[in-house]
């Protein structure tokens, strides 16, 4: 007995003191710096909408992401649709058929204070249901088209929510997640405020709208009823600031905490030499694809496609943008996404198409065109898709492709590119991360340009014959048995069948992803591991803090 | 001289209507779209035609231009098609932002500008000379926005004395002041190098009149000379350039706005542009119109009090 206590004390006595040396360390590392008032300096000149459901800039979408909370959330920093934890909803339960999702709420959930209601109010399923019907109406919602599949939704008591499909939607989740229409508005607040909503929201998340001035910025200040727990950031001042030089000084000069950056190279290698700037790159990134309209002579046929993929050297491209804002993309949908393909994968199939400009000639040979040929494109001023579009006209010059490049602004290229101007067609964007959005948007015969049902398809696929076997290449069946597919590891079969079919058809040629990139303050600690987010900007949360200097 | 006034400001209705249509038909002639701005690349083209169905874009041109006209009429300048908001309460918001920073650069630029120009004209060919002229050559060929950066690394940055973001709060003098001075001296160095050089320029012509000749050969002091018969003649040409260039001033601001983060017309402008926003670039447009407008007729009115030929009637 005595052994055992004396045994006791002497492992007290070094855990003790193994606490007491470590201990100044840690207090060190936690104390708080005294202001937690956190600025931005997000490149606009202005905010657009603070509306959740019509948010679509990139200033708007982590300036809502603070104010609103879905039924459930991405797990923070992290864009994995399968990591997806509850949030408003404590927990949900699915039919076997997987049209019924009832969802059940956290109570005691509060909406921030707003005119006519100075202490909020609490939140129920009435809200619920009014937030995904109104994300459900085009006419208050950009993100409506998402919600084509939904029946119905109702509240079968305060706390419970069911929604009824029509048939089974991938990543139903997805829909009611903190991101674009999955957001819960406070009804009342929606229909006292009328268009005041749009720059004055009410939700329930860790940050309430304090003020806006038009211009300069919006204040949010923190909600001490948050359900997570009182945020540790007094306040948030989101700043409206266009140019990247000021964004820049006023991240050196202390004023600011954390900016929006420029996606380049040596912008990062510059800001890492500033004392006290710290870059931040993060995903999901956005995919710069090439995609080549199938309706158009000489791109009809396939070995005129392939040359040009032969052609281009894609590690020189992607060096172009940099390294350190770059990941190679060799399928359609990045790895990262739910049922993206790996380099490995595309490789074993042969379809990754590196550089070979011997076979490139040859191919152009066969198709005729020995002399080479020319093709007049448009582009925007935007670095993004320009450089790719710059750097491979050089290397087509090479194997007798002249690229005549037009430079246009860029709401006018994105009207254009829409008018099937475009042979080539350069286009950089982030999509909710699965299959499904991009395979749906961007090779989906339905959302071809020219159709009134048009979304992104400017390649014409599923419309034509790209191959030039005769038939029509067409991928909508694959694209629509794996949307309802309930076996997930079929569902990613079919996802990955679709890819294959479309680079082996060559109706776009993938090239990279290009990270977000940012600035910070060393000081600044997120509160988790930031990786990706569909926020496009790093998600401020309740346990986001600013560390004493 | 108040007939005069009126005269002039009923003339310049045509002048801006002029504009307004100018705009009107430009803004739209250019190629994109507001409602894919609102709605974002996402957007099936059946909701974007719905948006601009909504948007009152489908209708004919003469009636969206006739409902514009109706609105501005009755004092409205309608809502922005992207934020949903009034452009008259915007614009009115950013207008002092505007107007201080233009007011500043030109008040700067005059009573820098002016005794500068007279001192290199005197001093004509001596190292103060050239050293004027090589200040002006260099204020005259750097654009705003960049002479605005070298400020804000010297100030800010370096010296961590004035701030780079934004414009201050509203109704705190002292904060606006501390906003304004930045942005103020960018405008004002650049005002002075134009004045320097139209001044020293005025002034020289001036010294070779008979009458300067006369002045001297009748003994007076040369200080007399210069205040009372060369810088009283060069005024009229100052003034008219003086004119000219708080007009130029206003397209400066712009980008100093931009470079600054003042929530003023420029940003507001370059925002719009980029949104397609019609009616908030149409209606900023025309009030820039009317600046410049404003700015002509104080020009005309100033000439009247420095040479007592000019009579308004």
């Amino acid at each position: 007995m005595k052994g055992v206590s004396r045994n006791l004390y002497g492992v007290l006595f070094v855990v003790v003191t193994a606490l007491l040396l470590v201990a100044p360390g840690l207090s060190a590392q936690e104390e708080l710096a005294e202001n937690q008032v956190l600025d931005v300096g997000v490149a606009a000149s202005d905010l657009n909408t603070l509306d959740p459901h019509l948010a679509v800039g990139t200033q708007d979408r982590g300036a809502v992401d603070m104010v609103f909370n879905g039924l459930v959330r991405f797990k923070p920093g992290d864009m994995d649709p399968e990591k997806i934890e509850p949030d408003l909803a404590k927990s949900w339960e699915v039919s076997s058929d997987g049209l019924e999702w009832t969802f059940h709420l956290r109570e005691g959930v509060m909406f921030h204070p707003f005119p006519g209601q100075p202490d909020g109010y609490e939140m129920t399923s009435e809200d619920v249901v009014y937030s995904i019907k109104r994300a459900a109406n085009p006419e208050t919602s950009a993100y409506s088209g998402s919600y084509d599949n939904v029946e119905s939704v109702e509240a079968i008591d305060d706390y419970t929510v069911k929604l009824t499909l029509d048939k089974p939607v991938p990543s139903l989740l997805g829909l009611v997640s903190d991101y674009s229409g999955g957001f819960v508005v406070s009804k009342k607040a929606v229909e006292s405020m009328g268009e005041d909503f749009t720059t004055h929201p009410v939700g329930t998340g860790p940050f309430a709208y304090e003020n806006y001035v038009p211009g300069q910025k919006t204040v949010f200040t923190r909600n001490e009823n948050y359900f997570r727990g009182e945020p540790v950031l007094q306040e948030v001042v989101w700043r409206y600031m266009p140019d990247i030089s000021s964004r820049l000084s006023g991240l050196r000069t202390g004023e600011l905490d954390l900016i929006e950056g420029l996606r380049k190279q040596a912008w990062i290698e510059q800001v890492k030499n500033y004392k006290g700037v710290e870059p931040v790159v993060f995903g999901p990134g956005e995919t710069v694809t090439l995609h080549f309209n199938l309706t158009r002579e000489p791109l009809k046929n396939i070995k005129v496609r392939k040359a040009i993929v032969y052609a281009l050297d894609r590690a020189t491209i992607n060096n172009f943008y940099g390294e350190a804002i770059t990941t190679p993309l060799y399928s359609p949908i990045p790895a990262n996404y739910l049922g993206g393909l790996t380099k490995e994968e595309v490789m074993a199939e042969g379809l990754a198409y590196e550089q070979d400009l011997e076979k490139a000639e040859e191919l152009l040979n066969e198709a005729g065109y020995e002399e080479g040929f020319e093709l007049d494109v448009v582009i925007t001023e935007r670095e993004s898709y320009k450089k790719t579009l710059v750097v491979a006209q050089e290397m087509l010059k090479k194997v007798g492709i002249k690229i005549n490049i037009k430079q246009i602004d860029h709401s006018a290229y994105h009207s254009q590119i829409r008018d099937d101007v475009n042979p080539l067609v350069i286009y950089v964007c982030a999509r909710f991360p699965t299959a499904n959005s991009i395979l749906t948007q961007f090779y989906h015969s339905a959302s071809v340009v020219t159709k009134p049902t048009a979304i992104t398809n400017f390649s014409h696929y599923g419309d034509v014959d790209a191959d030039g076997n005769g038939t029509i290449d067409n991928v909508d069946k694959l694209i629509e048995i794996a949307r309802t597919a309930d076996d997930p590891d079929f569902q990613k079969a079919l996802w990955g069948e679709t890819q294959k079919e479309i680079l082996s058809d060559v109706a776009a040629y993938p090239i990279t992803t290009l990270g977000f990139s940012f600035a910070k303050k060393p000081s600044l600690e997120w509160g988790y591991d930031l990786n990706s987010t569909l926020a496009l900007t790093p998600q401020i949360k309740w346990n986001t803090k600013l560390l004493a200097e | 001289m108040t007939s005069y006034i009126i005269r002039r400001l009923l003339v310049a209705i045509p002048t801006l209507l002029v504009v307004l249509t100018l705009v009107f038909l430009l803004v739209r002639v250019a190629p994109g779209d507001p409602a894919t701005a609102v709605l974002g690349q996402q957007a099936s083209r059946e909701a974007i035609e719905n948006l601009r169905t909504k948007m009152g874009l489908d209708k004919p041109l003469w009636k969206q231009y006739f409902d514009y006209l109706t609105g501005l009429v009755h004092g409205d300048l309608g809502k922005s098609l992207i934020s949903r908001r009034p452009v008259g309460s915007q614009v009115l918001h950013a207008l002092p932002f505007t107007l201080q920073l233009t007011i500043t650069g030109v008040l700067l630029g005059s009573l820098l500008g002016i005794p500068l120009g007279i001192l290199t004209a005197v001093h004509r060919n001596a190292m103060l000379d050239y050293l004027g002229r090589i200040f002006s050559l260099a204020g005259l060929s750097i654009p705003a926005f960049y002479l605005g950066i070298l400020l804000m690394m010297a100030f800010s940055i370096q010296l961590s004395l004035l701030p780079t973001v934004g414009g201050g709060e509203q109704g705190d003098i002292v904060d606006l002041l501390y906003h304004l001075v930045l942005p103020g001296l960018t405008l004002g160095l650049i005002m002075t190098a134009y004045v320097t050089r139209m001044t020293r320029s005025s002034i020289l012509n001036i010294l070779n009149q008979d009458y300067v000749s006369t002045a001297r050969s009748k003994g007076l002091a040369e200080r007399i000379v210069i205040y009372k018969h060369v810088l009283k003649n060069a005024l009229v040409p100052i003034l008219s350039v003086l004119g000219v260039y708080s007009i130029v001033l206003i397209g400066s601001s712009v980008m100093t706005e931009i470079v600054f983060s003042r929530p003023g017309l420029g940003k507001l402008m370059v925002m719009a542009m980029k949104q397609r926003d019609y009616l908030m670039l149409q209606s900023l447009l025309t009030v820039y119109a009317g600046l410049v407008v404003i700015i002509n007729l104080f020009t005309d009115l100033s000439y009247g009090m420095v040479d007592p030929r000019v009579r308004y009637e």
